[in-house]
């Protein structure tokens, strides 16, 4: 082997390198800022994927390569298979994560599960475990090419922080710092990273295939006799067939196992892995990128290992066992003559271990500041996060902190591991890791029976399981275990070894693991979830996913929304929050224009929780405006809910006092009702009195009117005729009274006959008119009809309709003054027919409106007199008008000719219309059957 | 209580798309699995690609293909 290129030179090519990604990445922030975003690019997009492939890709695949064969596949064949299921799988979490202003894995898994604090931590302290033994590996690899470069050119220290190991994490932390956190809002998009990494995974594949290319037609003179070389070779040769791979056909398990293993991880870890979850899903801009990543992505992968094996051959050819697999990439370029190409091949593997430790950091750091830290920050010191007025600063810096805690954790693992088996194999063993959030996600996506206690199950049983099947096995492997427990299990006990488990012999140690680890996690989070039931908001959040598609894009997170958070918070208090935590300019433009002392309603006060979410996850933002927004008054099945996820003693208190308060509510709300019973009783003997004094004035006349006929035999005919008119009149105002009196019963009895069909609204209206006409006549008031020729048909029973419309102009008729003027105005509005009888009476008053159609009332009182009727007219029309599935009320006459004297009243209905008319669409307006009010 | 509606973007044409991919992913996934795989652990030669090696490499291409051009003629 030729010596190595010069250290100084290659190390200002590396720096001069990354110097040139902060440039890009600058440039991409830049752009973006513009609006002329370069990241919003189907192609970037799967570049950004090609994140996937580390130097466990780069230089590992060579490694495995040279024991496999071909088995170093299976981990891109996996992440092929999840792209083809892209249309069903990836669009709806993408969806998902818009909508929910998702902010990593444990925060998409936290909000589905009803915001749970517990998941979230969970998930990002296991994906932290995972995963950062494998920076770790990131560094190595790095460190071992330029050593296999420089022929060990710079001396390897023993000192701790003065090696490649350490500068590259150090600038790493730096881009990730900067790039990564320079907002807080990470819903919002890392527009330069992404654009660095997506260069990044260009130059890793430029630099593969042209090794490559170099290899077999520089090296070996094509492909054919690189091949032909090889088979002469019986230990080259095995490589070539199925054996290395599959191992013998007929064996189950064995190697067998390990590819199918391999598959299945490498396709949930495509999804599931931090930095996958980053750039496929929060980095996203636009869901339409996926198709074309659905086949860009895979070429890719296809490309970056189109030449692994050629260069393994070639390699094992070239030195023998002499030399690491891992590092023909640089040696055989290096060997060759080509000191540039192996530069290149150097700069190549740069580029796969910085996007790799760049997004994963700042993935995790994501992730351990919004479901670690700030959920227990918010619950043990809310008093001290309440006095800040901006938290901006110190989410940044947690982030900031937690960047640079990873990576020193990484590099500790790495200048303690060397090239133990625990670091090797990590690649594989941080994959089975994060698939245990698989069940969980997926699950999650389809099963809306699943619950909170069902994922922390079985996400902590995958997690121990895990643990026990690969990682402290690799432990002792390492040697920092006694390698006894691997053989002999824990304290000789061979049931519990870990590479067979219960005497599941014979097995791939993945496969082992995949098994037992799959099976408690599938097992618990089933199991659990079927023996469970969802709280409120768990229930919630499962409809908002599993029917992401169904709901409108932005449509409530949430449908408890309980009416004491919209009472108990005003604008000025959201503006508050959202400013301590994603800066005061932020809370400015969410709720420009607004009084502060306006009550935030559900919509801003949801727009707030969408704000805080994308800077602090889901789980923290509710725990966030809660605490800050709602000292006081927060209903207490809400917050029980948020309560019963902590142990913490000053929760518990907190939850004490809340059930006093609501139970002091609850004192409240039986008081008025009891109020409310009292006043319905006065009304009920108001009524008898009414219905009573109604009966006996007609009845009075009538028999004193007969009396006079039956005694006095010799009356003028005209005034015989003139008493007998009145008598009529008289007994047929009875008749109505009664009938009235008997429909009221019917209605609330449910036992009226309805014929709801398909009717014409204008003869209906015309027939009313009809009816009523000579009641305004004789009152003098002059009634006038509008509506349009032709209307569409409504949904409704005509008798029915005509009686709202004769009750509605009577009532006009009784309160309007003599000479004053009624009209009859129908039009069409909000797809529906919409019935207005508009007076020029006196109107009704405000604070009457809410009660006049209640039963037994009547507006005026005994100031203003009595007015006659019994006050069953408009609570009949009400209730007829909610049962066709319309709706009725009161308004101020509009301005116009009937507003001459007084206010006026305007009485108006709606009718659902007959072609819209299925029986969903008339249930949708507030039908209600209470029997009282 | 919304009806259940097509989402925009989502309607005809994407439902066949859909189950056209996951069709796709049956047929990769059975072809990438040992049996079948182990039919192709042969020795010999194809234009000088080693049948397993050059089989495996084959059908990925012929999955990314299918693929791309499912996603085009939608």
């Amino acid at each position: 082997m030729e010596a190595g290129l010069d250290w100084a030179a290659v190390l200002i090519a590396a720096l001069l390198y990354l110097s040139a990604l902060f440039a890009i990445a600058h440039w991409a922030d830049r752009r973006e800022a513009a609006g002329r975003s370069v990241i919003a690019s189907p192609t970037v997009f799967a570049l950004s994927l090609g994140v996937y492939c580390t130097t466990w890709t780069f230089y590992g695949s060579v490694g495995r390569a040279a024991t496999l064969g071909i088995g170093f596949l299976p981990v891109y064949l996996g992440p092929t298979l999840l792209m083809l299921l892209s249309p069903l799988l990836l669009r709806k979490i993408l969806r998902i994560a818009k909508a929910q202003r998702i902010t990593s894995i444990a925060d998409f898994l936290a909000s589905r599960y009803g915001h749970s604090p517990v998941l979230g931590g969970l998930v990002a302290l296991t994906a932290t475990v995972g995963v950062t033994p494998y920076i770790a590996l990131q560094l190595k690899a790095v460190a071992v090419s330029f050593d296999a470069l420089t022929g060990g050119g710079l001396e390897k220290s023993a000192e701790p922080f003065l090696d490649q190991g350490f500068l590259i994490a150090t600038v790493m932390a730096l881009f990730a710092i900067v790039f990564g956190t320079r907002q807080i809002d990470a819903a919002e998009h890392h527009p330069g990273m992404v654009a660095a990494i997506a260069l990044e995974s260009l130059v890793k594949l430029i630099a593969f295939l042209a090794v490559g290319v170099f290899v077999v037609w520089g090296l070996h003179g094509g492909l054919d006799s690189l091949f032909a070389m090889a088979a002469t070779r019986p230990d080259l040769a095995r490589l070539l067939g199925s054996e290395a791979a599959l191992g013998d056909a007929t064996a189950g398990g064995g190697p067998w196992g390990a590819w199918v293993a391999t598959t299945i991880l490498s396709a949930a870890a495509m999804l599931c892995l931090p930095r996958q979850f980053q750039v496929l899903v929060i980095e996203s801009t636009d869901e339409r990128h996926l198709d074309r990543a659905i086949w860009l992505f895979p070429l890719y992968l296809l490309l970056i290992n189109l030449f692994v094996l050629p260069v393994t051959l070639s390699g094992l050819l070239t030195f023998g066992g002499r030399l690491d697999p891992d590092l023909f990439m640089v040696a055989l370029p290096l060997n060759g003559g080509a000191g540039w190409l192996a530069l290149l091949a150097f700069l190549g593997g740069l580029s796969a271990a910085a996007g790799m430790i760049v997004v994963e950091t700042v993935a995790l750091s994501t992730m351990l500041c919004n479901d670690l830290v700030m959920p227990i920050l918010l619950r043990t010191r809310p008093r001290a996060l309440a006095r800040s007025a901006d938290l901006a600063p110190l989410l940044l810096a947690v982030r900031r902190i937690a960047i640079v805690a990873i990576l020193l954790f990484g590099y500790g693992y790495f200048r303690l591991a060397g090239s133990a088996y625990a670091l090797v194999s990590i690649g594989l063993i941080s994959f089975a890791a994060v698939a245990q959030f698989a069940p969980a996600l997926i699950g999650g996506l389809y099963w809306r029976g699943a619950t909170r206690r069902g994922a922390i199950g079985g996400v902590a049983a995958g997690a121990l399981v895990w643990a026990y099947t690969l990682l402290l096995p690799s432990f002792a492997r390492s040697g920092w275990l006694p390698a006894s427990f691997i053989a002999d299990g824990p304290w000789g006990i061979a049931a519990l070894r870990p590479y067979a488990l219960f005497g599941l012999e014979g097995w791939d140690s993945l496969a082992h693991s995949l098994f037992w680890s799959a099976l408690a996690n599938i097992g618990a989070y089933a199991g659990l979830s079927l023996f469970n039931r969802q709280g409120a908001s768990e229930r919630a959040q499962a409809a908002a996913f599993v029917d992401v598609f169904q709901s409108a894009p932005d449509a409530a997170p949430r449908g408890d929304g309980s009416p004491d958070w919209r009472n108990a918070a005003s604008v000025g208090d959201l503006t508050r929050v959202v400013a301590r935590f994603l800066g005061p300019q932020r809370a400015e433009r969410a709720f420009t224009g607004t009084d502060p002392d306006e009550p935030a309603g559900p919509e801003r006060l949801r727009l707030a929780e969408r704000l805080l979410a994308g800077a602090i996850g889901g789980a923290s933002a509710r725990v966030a405006l809660a605490s800050s927004v709602l000292a006081g008054a927060v209903e207490a099945a809400e917050l029980l809910r948020m309560l019963d996820e902590t142990s913490d003693v000053i929760a518990h208190s907190r939850e004490l006092e809340r059930k006093t308060a609501e139970l002091e509510r609850a004192t409240d709300a039986l008081r008025a009702a009891n109020e409310r019973l009292t006043e319905l009783d006065r009304l009920k003997d108001d009524f008898l009195s009414t219905v009573t004094h109604e009966l006996r004035t007609p009845l009075t006349s009538i028999r004193a009117l007969s009396e006079i006929l039956h005694d006095d035999p010799e009356l003028a005919p005209d005034q015989r005729q003139e008493f007998l008119a009145v008598i009529i009149k008289e007994s047929e105002r009875l008749t109505r009274l009664i009938n009235q009196v008997l429909d009221m019963a019917k209605i609330e009895a449910g036992a009226l006959d309805w014929r709801i069909g398909t009717i014409d609204p204008g003869r209906a209206l015309t027939e009313a008119v009809a009816a009523t006409e000579a009641l305004f006549r004789e009152r003098g008031i002059a009634l006038s009809v509008e509506m349009p020729e032709l209307l569409p048909p409504v949904q409704g029973d005509v008798d029915r309709v005509i009686q709202v419309v004769v009750n509605l102009l009577s009532n006009a008729a009784k309160f309007t003054p003599p000479g004053g003027r009624t009209r009859l105005v129908a039009r069409l509005e909000d797809g529906g027919l919409r019935v207005a009888v508009i007076d020029s009476g006196p109107g009704v008053p405000a604070k009457d409106r809410e009660f006049v159609f209640d039963r037994f009332r009547q507006s005026g009182d005994a100031l203003t007199g009595k007015p006659a009727g019994t006050g069953l007219g408009l609570a009949i029309a009400k209730r007829i008008v909610e049962h066709l599935g319309g709706r009725i009320g009161v308004e101020d006459a509009p301005a116009g000719p009937c507003a001459e004297s007084g206010t006026g009243a305007a009485f108006w209905f709606t009718l659902p219309l007959a072609m819209s008319g299925f029986a969903d669409d008339a249930g949708e307006p507030p039908v209600t059957d209470r029997k009282i009010d | 209580m919304s009806a259940p509606e097509p989402t925009p973007g989502h309607e005809a044409g994407s439902g066949r798309y859909r189950d056209r991919m996951i069709g796709l992913f049956l047929l990769a996934a059975a072809l990438f699995n040992p049996p079948l795989l182990g039919l192709f652990g042969v020795k010999g030669t194809v234009l000088g690609v080693p049948a397993l090696y050059g089989w495996v490499f084959g059908i990925w291409a012929a999955v990314i293909a299918l693929a791309a051009v499912a996603g085009r003629t939608r």
